[in-house]
């Protein structure tokens, strides 16, 4: 299994999956600000996008400005297989760690018979 | 009419800190956004203070490495010459000096080489400083707060007093500036090569 994504690092790859062709620096922005329900950071995002790709997680291209941007090129990203592979893999430990439990949790006796291993 | 800007200087600020490959789509990120929803939600004045916290981030994610390294060497340094003090402080200033120096090169160094531009160097330069500064004001504070007793204002005096403590990490800024500006060549050279 590769590594574990962070909590940031699955909303920024998520955005993405949910964006589709629209995917690029702005909307995926604005799209992470919207789930996490915060301001979040344009370099934050910027920061993470740039990791992800150099992981192999993302691929990008670019596309055509418009003008309320000043004509500036927009980059584009997609999730590769990679990507999709590292998304599915931390929903999987999220739910193995969560097996059992009814949620949200208020106490122990909320644990129910298949929240032990084995 | 003529679509709203932000501040010039902060564009041109944020492209210094930003590698060629992301610098005319990352602005025009922070332009669209400016132009689509910050500004017509919330007027000038606060657009501007939105998109200058936005290059504020950009700055600090560049450099804060670099800024902790020099603030975390000063703040040791000074914590040695406030509750181990030496009878010559001459190695202290000399190991402390040059690795002040160092570091601003490298934080130069590093940024001269990501972006290609010499100007970048510099800005890596007057970030660290400036963050550093903050940093060690901070970090000077709680070591005066966590022991204030007779030896410790002694040796503080001994050491060049509270006043140079908290007005150095401010006067490193010029040759910070410098050094990052050296830092920034070698690494737009090595960009290059």
């Amino acid at each position: 299994m590769a590594d574990i994504l962070g909590t940031f690092e699955q909303a920024v790859l998520l955005a993405v999956v949910r964006l589709d062709d629209e995917a690029y620096g702005r909307a995926i922005l604005k799209e992470v600000q919207a789930r996490l329900q915060r301001e979040v950071a344009a370099g934050a995002v910027h920061a993470t996008l740039g990791r992800l790709e150099q992981k192999g997680l993302l691929v990008s291209r670019l596309g055509p400005g418009t003008e309320v941007r000043a004509g500036r090129p927009r980059r584009f990203y997609t999730v590769s297989a990679s990507g999709r592979r590292a998304l599915n893999d931390a929903r999987a430990a999220a739910n193995n760690l969560w097996r059992g439990f009814r949620w949200p949790l208020k106490g122990s006796y909320e644990r129910t018979e298949a929240s032990t291993l084995g | 009419m003529n679509e709203p800007k932000p501040p010039r200087w902060a564009e041109t600020f944020l492209r210094f800190l930003l590698s060629p490959r992301d610098r005319l789509t990352v602005t025009g990120d922070l332009l669209e956004e400016y132009r689509e929803n910050i500004h017509p939600q919330r007027g000038q004045r606060e657009a501007d203070r939105w998109y200058l916290s936005q290059v504020a981030g950009f700055a600090f994610r560049g450099n804060w490495l670099w800024a902790a390294l020099l603030s975390g060497s000063f703040i040791t340094r000074t914590a040695l010459d406030w509750f181990v003090p030496p009878s010559d402080f001459y190695m202290r200033s000399f190991v402390s000096t040059w690795l002040a120096v160092a570091i601003l090169l490298c934080a130069g160094f590093w940024a001269g080489r990501q972006s290609g531009l010499l100007r970048s160097g510099v800005l890596a330069g007057i970030a660290t400083t400036l963050f550093s500064a903050v940093i060690c004001a901070v970090g000077t504070g709680c070591l005066l707060a966590i022991r204030h007793d007779a030896p410790t204002l002694a040796a503080i005096q001994g050491s060049g007093g509270l006043a140079e403590v908290f007005t150095l990490p401010v006067m490193l800024v010029l040759p910070g500036t410098l050094l990052g500006a050296v830092g920034g060549l070698i690494g737009r050279i090595a960009r290059r090569s």
